[in-house]
Order: C-alpha cells, then structure tokens, then sequence
C-alpha cells in the first residue's frame, strides 16, 4: 500500500484578507483609565482602570468593553442553535453536553412529547424518559435560557429540532461558526448541514419527505446511499480544512469551500498542500462575491 | 470523612476579630501559643505541645546500602503521618494534598538544608551507612503543624544518639549501649519553621495560626531559620499574592521567633541531659516559655461564666491532687485546659524559673503582694471547694425523682449566687492584675 | 560537583551567560486543536508541554464542586526520557505531586476562576527535557496555554529560578548550576502588580541576602514576561488576521 510521506515544513498561513488595525489585547494591559465605560467579558478592574484579562480583540458598544478571545468555549445566549450530546438522563431533566463551562440541562416539559404540543407531562412520562433519548444520544435544540452560574437551559419545541439520526457530527472551535438567522441548510449538493452556535457541526442526508413525526424523536434508518455518503464525508473534510485555516463558517463558505473541492478526491483533501489550494480558491470566491 | 465547613458566622467573627487585631485565644498577632517540649524515656523521642497541637517524633537509625550516587553519605528519611487520631478530617493511608506538602516542606526544611552532617554516617564507604529516619507523628491538630512538626523533628535528631560502631577488616560491630556509650549526631544548625497566615489578601498577617484561623486564612507562608539569621527554605502556599515588603518583613519576624525556639529546645535538651546525668527517672523535662505580658492582659477581659466553672473544676481537682501547697502563684486566669501538661506539673524546673528571670524585676516588688493574694484566693478555693461538695450533694439527692423540683430550685438559685460571686472574685483579682503590670 | 566554578573572575557562568541574562525562550502557542489550549516552551534546553482543558462540568468526584469558582486541576510529569537518567515514574511521587500542588495554587492565584462557578479547569503540563528550573518553564508554558483557552486571568504569571552565588544573584539557572549546590529560589510574579503568586526557596542563606535575590528574581521574571508578551501578541496577529471578517 502506498504511503503518502512529507517532510515537516513550514506553512505560511494563507490569508486574502487585508487584515486592517484591530485593537488587539492580552491579559493585564489596560484599556482604558477612564471611568466612563462599562466593564464587559473578559475585562477587569483593577485600581479603576479597565484591564484585559483575555488575549483577543476589543470590542465596544457604546459604553460597553469587552475582550472577545480567540478561541472560547461556548458561551450560549437565548436562541442559540446547539447540537449536543445526552449525558445523563435525571429526574424530569437530561443533561447535554454542548461544549460549555456546564453540561446544559433539558427539562422534560421543554421537550415536545408526540400525541400534541399541550400535553401534560405525568408521571410514566418521567420514567420513560430513556425510551425518548439515552446516554450517548445526539440532539439538536434552542437555548431557551441562561441559570445565574451560565449552564444553559434548552428546549426541543420546534419540529426542527429533537433527536438526530444518521449523519456526521464534526466538532469544532464555537468561535468559528457565523451567527445568522438560520442555522439549519439544505445544502444544494444533496446534503444537509446544522450549524451549531457551540461548534457542533451536524452533517446528514436531505431527508425526503419533509413531513416528520411531531418531536423529532422518531429516527430513519433506512440505508443512505453511497453517493449521499460521499457528500457527507466531503463537506465533513471541507469544514475540517477551513476550521484549520480558521475560516469562518456558514452556508455560503462551505459551499465555495465544496464546489472548490471538487476536483480532488475526498480523501485528499485533508493533505496540507490540498487543503491550502482549496482555501484559498474558497476565499477568493467569498471576496468576489462581496465585491 | 469530608471536612465539615465553618458557619458563615463564625468565619465572619474571626475575620472580624483579625481584623481588630484580636485573636480567639487572647495572643497578639505575632505570639506563639505555649511550646511545652518533653522527651520519652529513650532517646530521640520527642514531643512537642503547641497550644493543643501535639506532635510526636521519633528517630530511628538502621544501618542499610548507601544511595549508589552518594556512597560516602548517610540517608535521611523524614515521614510525617497524619492519622485519623488527630483529626477526623486525615484518612488513613492515603497520600492527601496536605501531607504531602508537609513532608516535602520538613525535608526541604532540615535535608536541603543540611544541617546534618551525613558523611558523617558513613561506615563502610559505599556499603553501609547509617539511615537515620524520622517520623512525625500527629497527635493533635490545633492549626500549624508544619512548626510542631519541625521543632520536634529537629529536638528529636538533637536528642537521637546511634550506636556505636567499629570496624575491623571487613567485620563491622555495633555496640549495645551498655558496652560504649551511644553518639550524638553531628548537628550544623538548627532550621525551624515559623508560620504566617494571612487574610483578606494579605493586608492581616498572624503568626502561629490555630486551627480556626488556618480554615479562614487566604494563605499561608512558611520560613525556616536557624539562629544565624540563615533562611533555609521558603514556601508560599495558598492563592494568595505576596508582596515583597510581606516577606522580607515576616522573614525579620521569623529570624526573632526562631532565635527564641532555638533557646527554648536547647534549654529542653539540656534539662534532659542533667535529668539522665543525676539517674532520675529521665524523660518527661518540660518547658515552658516565659510569661508574656500580653498573656497577662487576657485579665482585663471580663471573665465569661464558662470560664468561672472551668476554673472552678480545675481548682476541685487541683484539690484533690493536693497540690495546692506546689502552686504557690496562679498566673492568670487562662487555664490550662484539663489532660494535657499534667505530667510533671507538680514538679516546676528550676530552669524554668531562670527563664522568668528578665521578669523578676517587674514582678519582684509585687510578688509579696500577689502572695499574699493568692493565699486568700486559697482560702476563697477551699471555701469554694466545700460550697461544691455540698452542691454535689445536693444532685444526688435530687436524684430521685419526686422531690426533684422541690431541690431544683434552690439549687440554681445557689449555682446563679455563685456564678456572681466568683466572677465578682474575678474581677476582684483582675485589677490586682493590672496593679502588677504597671 | 565541587570545585566547578559557577561564576569565572569575568563574570561569565558555565554557560557563558552572565549573571542576570536568561537563557533563550522560544514558545508557541495551540499547539493541539482537540485541547482547549495548549503551548510549547523552551527555556535554554528545557522543554515542557502546556495543555489546558476547560472550565467544563466537574469530572470525577462531584464532591469537589465548589460553588462560587472553578476548580482548578493541575498535573505535572515529567517524560521518562526528559532526564539523565530514565525515570521510572513520569507522575505520582512526592516531588511531581508537590509541583502539581504548586502549579494549582500558582494558577489559583492569578485565574479568575470566581467567573466559572460549579466548573473545572484541567491543566497538564509535561516536561520533555529536563534542564533545570523545571517549575518556571512549567507556569510560563501553562500560561501561554491559559491564555490559549482564554480563560480570564489578571495578568501574565511568569516564573524563575534565581541562585546565588558569590554574592552575586544568577537568574535562570540550569541544571548543572541547581545540582551544584546553589541555594535557589524559585518565584512566580504577576509582573504588572508585582504580586507573587508563589515563593519557593531551598537551602541556606543569609536573611540580608534576601532581599537582593527576590529584587532579582523579580527582575528576571519581567524578562520573561516581556518574552511571552511578544509570543502572544504575535500568535494573536496572526490568527486575527486569518479570521478578518
């Protein structure tokens, strides 16, 4: 079998952008000595000066400071996208794993039961919570709130979300995923994509008939096709190469990022020297569209 | 078992107290609580009483292989063993965080800053060394161990003496005490460990903290010396953030602290060694630091009813003991708390009065007086005494069931008469008190 | 190792570095992508392997949850091969449970953890090669992981080894200078308050010396502070540029 060798080298990062003068910061330098602003995330104040205490970007609205970091976890605010994993099953709640500082919690009265959205919740509904999702079990949902000490509280009340099928989960760095109004794509290359705001990228087939059980809790098995496969596993190597150029990720971007691939194998793309050429023609083709 | 965690309440109260410069136990903010040094009836066997802290150490010397990197150098092995005896909180057997820091800081205390002179210890050079181990035992823990630990671990080694050996061709003996006299080690200097605790970031320091105050310190700092002003090691632990006025003010604080524990165990040692030297039944010398001033001012302090009623026990069993007649002064009214120092009470050193001495000065002119205090105070005791043997008679009877409230009455009436009279006796001898100091 | 001479009549140490220079540090930091940050540092030739995870949910014991701050978790080894000899444990003997100790609380001091209630922050540390002042290359990569993760923290935590010898205080000391029995100190300072998180020091010396060899190590630390100033700023250029929106 032939092995694919390369020597270590250094890789000059490829960047387009003309990256114009931010105000970039590190932990300890002061922001500012005036006592007008506000103290946002990632400051501090020490003898009435505003101090960074993350490395990252300033950012200022209004009377506001903050310091975004680079690279974070995530930090849910309500109506967030998120794709997490069960983790634990407990009384009337479950707990998710969604790449935060706490495991979030699923209240079983925030979850649509199937036989109607206003049903009530009784007790046999608690103890066949298990038969609804289980340890290890992948589920996309909303925020629907933040507790005081920033675990997440989530709800699954919208056909779109609920327990995920077949498909591929791809975890990456939450500061990486554009926000934007819709989360949930249906790519025109035959697959479809969730975005999770925590990092958590979700890749499965177009399901065919748009009409699903109420909840969601009814998963397909049904074989996917070789070729749905293959996109997959393609846009599964593409956000991979773009997380590693640390390019931003929505709809748009992947899709460049997919079309620009094309002429490589799905397995190549992932070569340091493949993933470069495909970037870089996946931002070339985001400048053009902006221009 | 889990630490149980302090009320809100009392951490507020101590933080508080520190705050006002005042301690639980009526020290200021940089005394020691009382060090009491005894020996056990072998050598190197030592305890060490800090306040109710209580520590036990032990040398041991057993003739093994040198380290294949030392060959002409002695091993010395400390351990300290935190058992369940001294409180409920240190399990058995297992390596805790707190263990471990205090092991790593005692070796870094006396081995890093060899103080002993291991070649010393060679026998045969690359065969046989002496390994001298020391164990340190909790028995008590009242806050502070790392100090106990090291004053005891360092009198222990003072006091061990090895057997001796000869060599002769290849045959190495070992001498039985009784056919050569055993060997002191040879001891550079002496490294002790002095304490700090701070809150509230730092802005309050106490020296010697109890155990109350180790569970709200933010932090705590540890600086060993020895009487030269030497710094053998230095350990910060505890998020705490120093500045450098803090440590080079504490290290001034610690050089005065060690200079005074150093006399202190070479006076013990030196009771021991005049003990063994006139045959008498060794073991067990004791010292006591001399009265403070500032131990003399807890008098100013009204007297609460629970230390009436302690006193009051402790004058019944001072009673029965008949050792009245021994005591001749009562220092003040901080009582030693019962079981523990009761062995050797009886018979005050002599030494310990020589320490006293700076003091006579003062005390010289007052101390007829005071005498002639303490020898109606007696007769108050005696007085007392009978008032609670009769009172003691008194539950007996109200034993039985019937005539219980008709006793009853009476009696707290009695017990609430003589809560006030002695604490009016408190008072009374707490400005004769004063009238000392000045 | 007597009669090696630490410090020549010019004044130059065994390495030919002179009293108060520092030997080369190179860093990097994100060096892993599964961590949540993590950072390479070489000090001369020690090396050492900075990874941080968190603050994620309490793993393990619950029981350690505190309510009002994160939990930090620290572990120190060192790689079997990183010494002279080949060690046989790379972690769990008293020395690397000490340092473990020490790491913890130099990063209690200065990590905001009161802004992570319930949670727990992991950081490991593994040393590669061991050169002597094996506890500062540890917090200054542990730092550069910290920041990494972006976990807040008041300032930079910067550590070094100082000696002293002849009189004369030697900053950064190596391994042949620390096993040549050379009373050490080793000290961790948030440079910008001056503020020391941890204060370490082994054998004897004098108390007026004291205070020459803190003012050195301090002075030291704000070198190397300076150093990992540069590396992050630079690592933060970079990658801000590659996400410009």
């Amino acid at each position: 079998m032939a092995a694919d060798m390369r020597l270590p080298t250094i890789r000059k990062p490829v960047s387009l952008c003309s990256g114009e003068r931010k105000d970039l910061v590190v932990p300890g330098d002061v922001i500012t000595s005036d006592t007008g602003f506000m103290r946002g995330h990632g400051t501090y104040v020490d003898e009435d000066k505003l101090t960074a205490s993350v490395a990252g970007e300033v950012q200022r609205v209004d009377k506001l400071i903050c310091v975004r970091p680079l690279k974070t976890r995530f930090n849910g605010e309500v109506g967030d996208v998120v794709v997490g994993r069960i983790t634990e099953v407990q009384q009337k709640r479950w707990k998710v794993e969604t790449n935060s500082r706490l495991d979030s919690v699923l209240l079983l009265s925030s979850v649509n039961l199937p036989g109607g959205e206003l049903r009530r919740r009784s007790a046999e509904d608690e103890l066949t919570m298990r038969q609804y999702l289980l340890e290890g079990d992948l589920i996309s949902a909303e925020v629907q709130s933040v507790f005081s000490d920033g675990a997440l509280s989530l709800h699954t009340r919208s056909l779109k979300y609920g327990k995920l099928g077949q498909g591929v989960l791809v975890q990456l760095s939450p500061s990486l995923i554009k926000r934007q109004k819709t989360h949930f794509h249906n790519l025109p290359c035959g697959a479809s994509i969730i975005l999770g705001n925590n990092g958590f990228v979700w890749l499965y087939a177009t399901p065919s008939n748009e009409e699903e059980e109420a909840g969601g809790f009814y998963t397909s098995l049904e074989p996917v096709s070789l070729s749905d496969r293959e996109v997959i596993s393609r846009l599964r190597n593409c956000l991979l190469a773009l997380a590693a150029h640390k390019v931003l990720l929505y709809d748009t971007s992947v899709l460049y990022c997919y079309e620009s691939s094309l002429q490589h194998q799905v397995k190549d793309i992932l070569k340091p020297e493949v993933m470069e050429e495909i970037v870089m023609l996946t931002q070339q083709k985001l400048l053009e569209q902006e221009g | 078992m889990k630490e149980t965690p302090l009320s809100n309440c009392e951490r507020d109260f101590l933080l508080k107290a520190i705050e006002e410069k005042k301690r639980l136990d009526g020290r200021q903010t940089y005394d020691y609580r009382k060090i009491k040094i005894k020996f056990g009836t072998d050598y190197g066997c030592c305890f060490v009483d800090l306040g109710l802290t209580r520590v036990m150490a032990q040398v041991s010397g057993e003739l093994v292989a040198p380290k294949e990197s030392r060959p002409n150098e002695g091993i010395m092995f400390f351990n300290i063993e935190l058992s369940p005896m001294a409180a409920p909180t240190f399990e058995q057997g297992r390596q805790s965080e707190l263990s471990v820091k205090l092991n790593r800081q005692l070796e870094r205390c006396l081995r890093n800053s060899k103080c002993i002179d291991t070649e010393s210890l060679c026998v045969v050079s690359g065969e046989k060394v002496w390994q001298i181990r020391v164990d340190v035992h909790m028995l008590n823990h009242d806050g502070n161990l790392m100090d106990a630990a090291s004053i005891a671990a360092i009198t222990a080694l003072c006091h061990f003496r090895r057997p001796d050996v000869s060599i002769q061709g290849d045959e190495v003996t070992v001498y039985s005490p009784e056919e050569r006299d055993p060997i002191p080690l040879s001891i550079y200097h002496m490294p002790i460990s002095v304490s700090f605790s701070f809150f509230q970031q730092g802005t309050y320091l106490l020296v010697d903290p109890c155990e109350r105050e180790e569970r709200v310190m933010d932090g705590l700092l540890m600086i060993a010396m020895n009487k030269h002003r030497e710094i053998c090691s230095i350990q910060s632990s505890g998020g705490i953030m120093l500045l450098k006025e803090q440590v080079m003010r504490c290290s001034k604080i610690a050089s005065v602290k060690v200079s005074e524990i150093t006399e202190l165990v070479v006076k013990a040692l030196e009771n021991d060694k005049k003990a063994r030297k006139a045959g008498e039944k060794c073991g067990f010398a004791e010292s006591l630091p001399q009265e403070r001033i500032t131990a003399l001012k807890v008098g100013k302090t009204p007297v609460e009813v629970m230390d009436v009623t302690e006193q009051a026990n402790d004058i019944v069993q001072k009673a029965e003991s008949c050792s009245l007649t021994v005591h001749t002064r009562v220092p003040s009214p901080l009582v030693p708390v019962p079981g523990v120092g009761q062995v050797g009470q009886g018979q005050q050193t002599t030494w310990g009065l020589e320490e006293e001495e700076e003091e006579e000065e003062e005390e010289e002119e007052v101390d007829e007086e005071e005498e002639s205090d303490n020898s109606s105070e007696q007769d108050k005791k005696v007085t007392k005494m009978e008032e609670e043997d009769s009172r003691g008679d008194v539950v007996e009877i109200s034993d039985s069931e019937e005539e219980e409230v008709v006793i009853l009455h009476p009696e707290t009436a009695d017990k609430a008469l003589k809560n006030t009279g002695s604490s009016f006796h408190q008072k009374g001898a707490a400005p004769s008190k004063q009238k000392r100091k000045k | 190792m007597a009669g090696l001479e630490l410090l020549s009549d010019q004044g130059y140490r065994l390495d030919g570095r002179k009293a108060t220079e520092l030997r080369k540090v190179q860093a990097r930091m994100g060096v892993f992508a599964q961590a949540d940050g993590s950072a390479y540092l070489e000090q001369g030739n020690t090396k050492a392997l900075a990874v941080v995870y968190g603050p994620h949910e309490m793993r393990g014991s619950r029981s350690r949850t505190l309510h009002d701050r994160a939990v930090i978790n620290c572990q120190y080894s060192m790689a079997t091969f990183s010494t002279a000899e080949r060690k046989r444990r790379p972690h769990g003997d008293r020395k690397s449970t000490e340092m473990s100790l020490h790491l913890k609380q130099t990063f209690e001091a200065a990590v905001m953890t009161q802004l992570y209630p319930r949670s727990q922050i992991d950081i490991y540390v593994k040393i590669l090669q061991s050169d002597g002042g094996n506890y500062s290359v540890c917090v200054n990569a542990a730092t550069l992981a910290v920041i990494d993760a972006g976990i807040p923290m008041r300032d930079y935590v910067c550590a070094c080894t100082v000696g002293f010898v002849d009189e004369t205080p030697l900053a950064d000391l190596c391994y042949a200078e620390e096993s040549g029995g050379v009373s050490s100190l080793a000290l961790a300072l948030l440079p910008r308050g001056g503020q020391i998180a941890l204060l370490q020091m082994d054998a004897r010396l004098h108390q007026d010396h004291l205070e020459t060899l803190i003012e050195a190590a301090m002075t030291a630390c704000k070198g190397v502070s300076k150093v990992l100033d540069q590396v992050v700023r630079q690592h933060l250029e970079e990658v801000s540029m590659l996400t410009g929106e």
